[in-house]
């Protein structure tokens, strides 16, 4: 039942936004066909429109891809060129014209320059009557940031229809931006700039420091006062914004490393061996991403609703494929190498760099461009702190993965061979567990789970083909002060090295955050040699 | 004591060091440019930078061979000294011409008007030389303490040489550090030391210095291979060989088995210095690129093609894989770094004695196909 509505909720919506467009394709209609004295009346009207089809309109009309037509001596049409097609403005209806050149009933028509100055006005400020609360707030900032006093009119009287509460303070902060430059008095000046303390504007910034600059100059001690206190609120504001953004950052690299780190750990804790091309894997990940996109783009074309689907489909495809090349590998190659550690090192080192080359000689040694789906465009908004989507995404999305990988190995019968060949692969081999089957499926697991980190980074990093290169080292780290094996010891590790390398970034550079990091990292190992939570086993060599 | 296992390697020994020492160097410089009997100055310090490698490659051999412990961070303490002699180097171009000042000129690029404090002990060539020997020393020392003290091996320790070398890398990679508030000027940043004019008073780039350096690298590298030969006769080589087979059982016998690892892990890190220093005068430059985890990863290779745990093995390794390298990286650039990688896992899967252990492990091989190919020829009576 609820989807029922929500689907009519849907066809409502695009019924209106269509209707509202035919209006403003009648206005548009009307207003290209009138005669200078009638068009102001028309712009008046089209003004309150505030439909996006108006700008693209005009551009066209502007451009000379407008036209009229006499469909008989009593009526005359508006025509507008698409791609080489004659539309017409009201309805699309298409009309062939077979000699555009010479056909007499065809006349190329242009808004004359007083009518263009009005368009530019109503096409710049139409975005603040947009239905998109985002598009009036960037459209609000851009237009008082210019200081114009046509638009400082457009956005007093914006404001008072305005409904939305925070669109409201935004606009107020256009306003007031925008008075910085053309206050009436110097009364209202200080009020602008109080105000704009008070809302902790930061576009406005620079404006008040050159107001103040001034003020110091021709000795107005109380104009100093306002602006420094205005100053130093937007500062506090955006200290704490940064605050709360390196959090977030911090936490949404620490879960890209997580993730990466929970792979490593299964498959080294489970056979020992050290996978030094686990980073190609998070770049295999990166580039499933990269080429499911393109599939998409091609099939379907990148403006259409299939086309932001192609995200969502990758991920999993990225799992499987670096699932499937994992599996053929540990098949091919890792099963000779188990408790040969340093030996393994080695091999998959050179495996490492053949995948990168290959990578390189396949898409280029140039990073590629992933696009960002649109729902996981824009900021998301607590308390004055934009946190953007992707990084709350990839969060949300390794603590789904954590949850999986948790439910398959406590709740799965895999997940019990695997502990158990974990704990004692002999005994486990003895009792009828097939050992090389668990391994090949774990290793395949892990590798997959190194190709979800590589798509959840190509939202947030570069994919390119030394994409695993920077997490490998780190990663590496994670999993030796988790504890080896230890998953929760990995998780604890990679938010706290994700989070304590963005919060050093600010103060010390991020070389020498790093640099820190790995020396802090030195300095815990001489207290817990074992890492967080080390294996705890009577043999001497665990 | 004889610090030879047979004859064989006694007479290969005295050949090699006639060869390198007197017969390639006086080829170069007694012959003349158009004999077919001459050997070009390029050639010279090209298999002078071999020998380097070489001198490298054993020094990671006798921690990885013979003690057990895959280092990950050799190629830094090798960078470490050829950083340490090239600050000597790069004080030493004399005035340039842009800047007219004797300072290098990415000091001058940053507006340094004299030599910060740091920097001017490596204007005397004797603590350059120290310096190059004893930097990678002290690093390796402090490091080995953390390390050892707190019992990280086997793959552990690998990773933690890994991140040393990673994070010195970044460091090295920059041309600033700020640090407590002051700035201090790094080495270069990604350019790193080059544009070398004059060594001990010679010119760098002329033949008979670059011969002499080719004769000390070989000098060094000989030094090296006996001391090796001596170490591993001596019961302190015994105990790191014990150690690589089975520390626990070392360490309960009674033997300080970090005080051994740590003080060979340090005197190793001083060779490869030593061997960095030489390095950088006959290649002309050293940049942070010699830093890269993937460096010390390329040691590895050539110690484990070469052979592992052998004298001669390295030595062969380094010089193989670099010649091969040079030869692909003319005729199939694209695919070097494939190959490379090939060779890694073929080692590792294959030859794990290297190619000094091939002929013993093809024995069997040959036996039989022999064997087979008697039996097919001599007709049963």
């Amino acid at each position: 039942m609820k989807k029922i509505l929500l689907l009519l909720g849907i066809l409502v919506a695009t019924l209106s936004a269509q209707a509202q467009e035919d209006a403003t394709r009648d206005v548009l209609e009307r207003l290209a066909l009138a005669s200078s004295s009638e068009q102001s009346a028309i712009t008046e009207e089209l003004s309150a429109l505030g439909d996006p089809y108006i700008k693209d309109f005009v551009d066209a009309w502007r451009t000379g891809e407008v036209f009229s037509y006499d469909v008989s001596e009593s009526e005359t049409i508006v025509l507008r060129k698409v791609s080489e097609k004659f539309r017409r403005l009201s309805n699309d209806e298409i009309f062939e014209i077979a000699d555009e050149e010479n056909d007499e009933n065809l006349s190329k028509i242009r808004p004359s320059r007083k009518l263009r100055k009005v368009l530019k006005t109503i096409t710049d400020t139409i975005d603040l009557s947009s239905p998109d609360p985002r598009a009036r707030i960037e459209a609000a900032l851009k237009l008082g940031l210019s200081q114009k006093t046509d638009y400082l009119e457009a956005l007093q009287s914006k404001i008072e229809t305005e409904e939305n509460e925070k669109v409201r303070l935004k606009f107020e902060e256009a306003i007031n931006i925008s008075l910085l430059a053309n206050a009436e008095d110097d009364e209202a000046l200080k009020h602008s700039i109080a105000r704009l303390g008070e809302l902790a504007s930061l576009p406005a910034r620079d404006g008040i420091i050159g107001i103040q600059n001034e003020a110091t100059e021709s000795g107005d001690a109380e104009m100093v006062a306002i602006c420094a206190e205005a100053i130093k609120d937007i500062d506090s504001a955006q200290k704490t914004i940064e605050r709360w953004g390196n959090l977030v950052r911090g936490m949404s690299t620490g879960s890209v490393l997580l993730i990466v780190a929970f792979g490593l750990a299964i498959t080294f804790g489970l056979m020992g061996i050290i996978n030094m091309a686990h980073g190609e894997f998070i770049a295999i990940g990166g580039y499933t991403c990269y080429v499911v996109q393109n599939l998409f783009a091609d099939a379907f074309g990148t403006q259409s609703a299939a086309y932001q689907w192609f995200y969502w489909t990758a991920i999993p495809i990225s799992f499987v494929v670096a699932g499937v090349i994992g599996y053929g590998l540990e098949k091919g190659m890792f099963r000779f190498l188990y408790k040969r550690p340093l030996e393994s090192l080695l091999a998959t080192w050179g495996l490492s760099m053949i995948m990168q080359q290959l990578f390189r000689l396949n898409f280029g040694a140039a990073n590629v461009q992933v696009n960002t789906p649109d729902v996981l465009i824009g900021n998301f908004e607590v308390a004055g702190v934009a946190l953007s989507y992707t990084r709350i995404f990839v969060i949300g999305f390794a603590v789904f993965v954590i949850l999986m990988t948790w439910l398959l190995l406590s709740k799965t019968n895999l997940g019990l061979y695997i502990r158990s060949v974990m704990q004692n692969r002999n005994m486990a081999s003895s009792l009828g567990i097939p050992v090389s089957k668990v391994n090949s499926l774990t290793f395949a697991f892990g590798c997959g789970l190194a190709a979800l980190a590589g798509a959840a980074l190509s939202q947030i990093g570069n994919v390119g083909p030394t994409m695993g290169q920077t997490y490998i080292v780190d990663s590496f780290m994670v999993v030796v002060v988790g504890g080896v094996g230890n998953l929760l010891g990995a998780g604890l590790s990679a938010m706290g090295i994700g989070t304590v390398d963005q919060f050093l970034q600010p103060y010390w550079g991020p070389v020498m955050g790093k640099i820190i990091v790995y020396f802090v990292i030195i300095l815990f190992l001489q207290w817990k040699p074992g890492g967080l939570f080390p294996t705890k086993s009577r043999s001497m060599d665990d | 004591m004889n610090l030879f296992d047979n004859k064989l390697e006694a007479r290969g020994f005295i050949v090699a060091a006639i060869v390198l020492l007197f017969a390639l160097p006086m080829l170069n410089g007694l012959t003349s440019p158009d004999s077919f009997l001459h050997v070009s100055s390029f050639q010279i310090s090209l298999w002078g930078k071999y020998v380097t490698y070489a001198i490298l490659a054993m020094s990671l051999n006798v921690l990885w061979g013979y003690t057990g412990m895959l280092c990950l961070c050799q190629s830094l303490f090798f960078a470490l000294g050829a950083y340490a002699f090239g600050m000597y180097l790069m004080l030493h171009v004399g005035v340039d011409t842009v800047y007219n000042t004797a300072l290098p000129d990415f000091m001058d690029f940053q507006g340094y008007t004299e030599l910060p404090w740091y920097w001017k002990p490596f204007e005397s060539a004797p603590f350059a030389v120290l310096a190059a020997v004893g930097i990678p020393g002290i690093v390796s020392f402090i490091f080995g303490v953390l390390v050892f003290r707190s019992r990280i091996k086997g793959v552990y320790f690998s990773i933690i040489t890994q991140a040393l070398t990673y994070a010195l890398m970044l460091l090295f990679f920059k041309n600033n550090l700020e640090l407590f508030g002051q700035s201090f000027i790094l080495f270069g940043g990604n350019n790193g030391l080059n544009g070398f004019k004059e060594i001990f008073g010679a010119s760098v780039d002329s033949a008979s210095t670059q011969r002499w350096l080719f004769i000390a690298s070989v000098l060094l590298m000989l030094t090296v291979y006996l001391a090796i030969a001596w170490v591993l006769k001596t019961k302190f080589g015994k105990v790191q060989q014990a150690i690589r087979d089975s520390e626990n059982r070392i360490r309960f016998s009674g033997y300080s088995t970090t005080t051994y690892k740590l003080l060979i892990f340090t005197v190793c890190a001083m060779i490869a210095g030593a061997a960095g220093a030489l390095y950088v005068p006959q290649v002309g430059g050293i940049n942070a690129n010699e830093m890269t985890p993937a460096k010390s990863l390329d040691v590895v290779v050539w110690v484990a093609f070469g052979g592992r745990g052998t004298k001669f093995g390295p030595i062969l390794g380094a010089v193989v894989v670099s010649l091969l390298k040079s030869f692909f990286l003319r005729a199939a650039p694209d695919s070097w770094l494939i190959i490379l990688g090939a060779i890694f896992i073929f080692t590792v899967l294959f030859m794990p004695n290297g190619l000094v252990g091939l002929p013993q492990q093809l024995k069997p091989l040959w036996k039989r196909i022999r064997s087979k190919s008697t039996t097919s020829t001599v007709p049963v009576s």
